[in-house]
């Protein structure tokens, strides 16, 4: 019974998502939007982590099983790919890398600036 | 045989399988390169074509599998909210990292289309590619590229992530998690971000966020675009 109920709650969390999603102005998915009302709602604390733990980490610790469909529906894509493989496989490849760096060293560079002007306040 | 093959039954032990063997394979070898969901996608591949067994059939289990995609990243909740201390303290490095990451990897893919001279239809398909797959199909139908090659670099991007994501952190001497984790999830998603969990829970975390927040940044990208 307990297990259950926490596959209502984040089931139940993915509705409103889903209804949400429906009439907000721009496009953002269920996904997306069922994320942040989850986290809000942990936020206010009507949901505990406790509500939702074992389902929630049963999903989080399978995640990457539940993309298998998605990858296998590439087989639909050969014949458009095919054409233009190679340009397409090193766009994928050299763009993750580079977005990657760009990610991490600006996030490093705000984390130092923000160091330093916090330390310059304890100075004056 | 082929009402066999069209059991949703097939489809679910089938991915269940391949998984496992993916697992088994990746502790094994330990490479980076041995991806089990990588592993896992080519050999139902393989079973598919070898037996001559229409992708329909297949989704019949599949379907069922991809269902849980949505709770899922919703779950991503719960590691952010674990980690909701690291969030407000690093409000801003984690926010505009996401947002150059995001600009960076439009920028970059719209270079190298360019450069290799390829169609309008095929730069509008790739450039939501770092994003979720269903954010990255309504921008890349919203623009007039083809959806079902954006789900394809969707996944190829997402898989490169995860495949690469240990690596990168040592090459570019990332050295701080949270960095990192914002990283993994800003250049490939909820795919990244399973590799990102088994990295570590702020890695996972942060990755969770960086899915959301690049995700509505390329929605108002685009948007600009259109």
């Amino acid at each position: 019974m307990k297990s259950l109920f926490q596959v209502g709650v984040v089931l139940t969390v993915c509705l409103a998502g889903e209804l949400i999603s429906g009439v907000l102005p721009i496009t953002i998915p269920t996904s997306v939007v069922s994320m942040i009302l989850l986290f809000v709602l942990l936020l206010v604390k009507w949901i505990k982590p406790r509500h939702i733990e074992q389902f929630g980490d049963f999903l989080l610790k399978n995640m990457a099983f539940f993309f298998i469909p998605a990858g296998v529906a590439i087989i639909e894509q050969f014949d458009l790919l095919k054409e233009c493989l190679f340009p397409f496989l090193l766009i994928c490849f050299v763009t993750t890398i580079i977005t990657f760096a760009a990610t991490a060293y600006t996030v490093k560079a705000v984390m130092a600036v923000q160091k330093k002007a916090r330390e310059g306040r304890r100075d004056e | 045989m082929s009402e066999f093959f069209a059991s949703p039954f097939f489809g679910v032990v089938l991915c269940i399988c391949a998984y496992a063997a993916g697992l088994w394979i990746n502790r094994k070898t330990g490479s980076p390169i041995a991806n089990p969901l990588l592993i896992a996608i080519a050999i139902v591949i393989v079973v598919l074509l070898t037996f001559h067994i229409p992708l329909e059939s297949f989704n019949q289990g599949g379907d069922l599998i991809a269902f849980f995609l949505v709770p899922a990243t919703a779950s991503l909740a719960l590691s952010i909210y674990r980690q909701v201390w690291l969030l407000k303290r690093n409000f801003l490095p984690i926010i505009i990292g996401s947002a150059v990451g995001s600009l960076v990897s439009m920028g970059s893919v719209y270079g190298l289309c360019r450069l290799f001279h390829l169609d309008e239809v095929m730069l509008y398909s790739l450039l939501p590619k770092s994003v979720t797959t269903p954010i990255a199909m309504d921008v890349s139908a919203g623009l007039g590229g083809e959806p079902s090659i954006t789900v394809a670099a969707v996944v190829v991007t997402g898989i490169v992530g995860a495949m690469l994501a240990p690596s990168l952190i040592k090459l570019f001497r990332v050295g701080n998690s949270i960095a990192a984790g914002v990283a993994i999830g800003t250049c490939s998603h909820a795919l990244g971000t399973a590799k990102a969990l088994e990295i570590g829970e702020v890695e996972g975390a942060m990755s969770g966020i960086a899915i959301g927040i690049s995700g509505i940044l390329t929605v108002l990208f685009a948007m600009a675009l259109m």
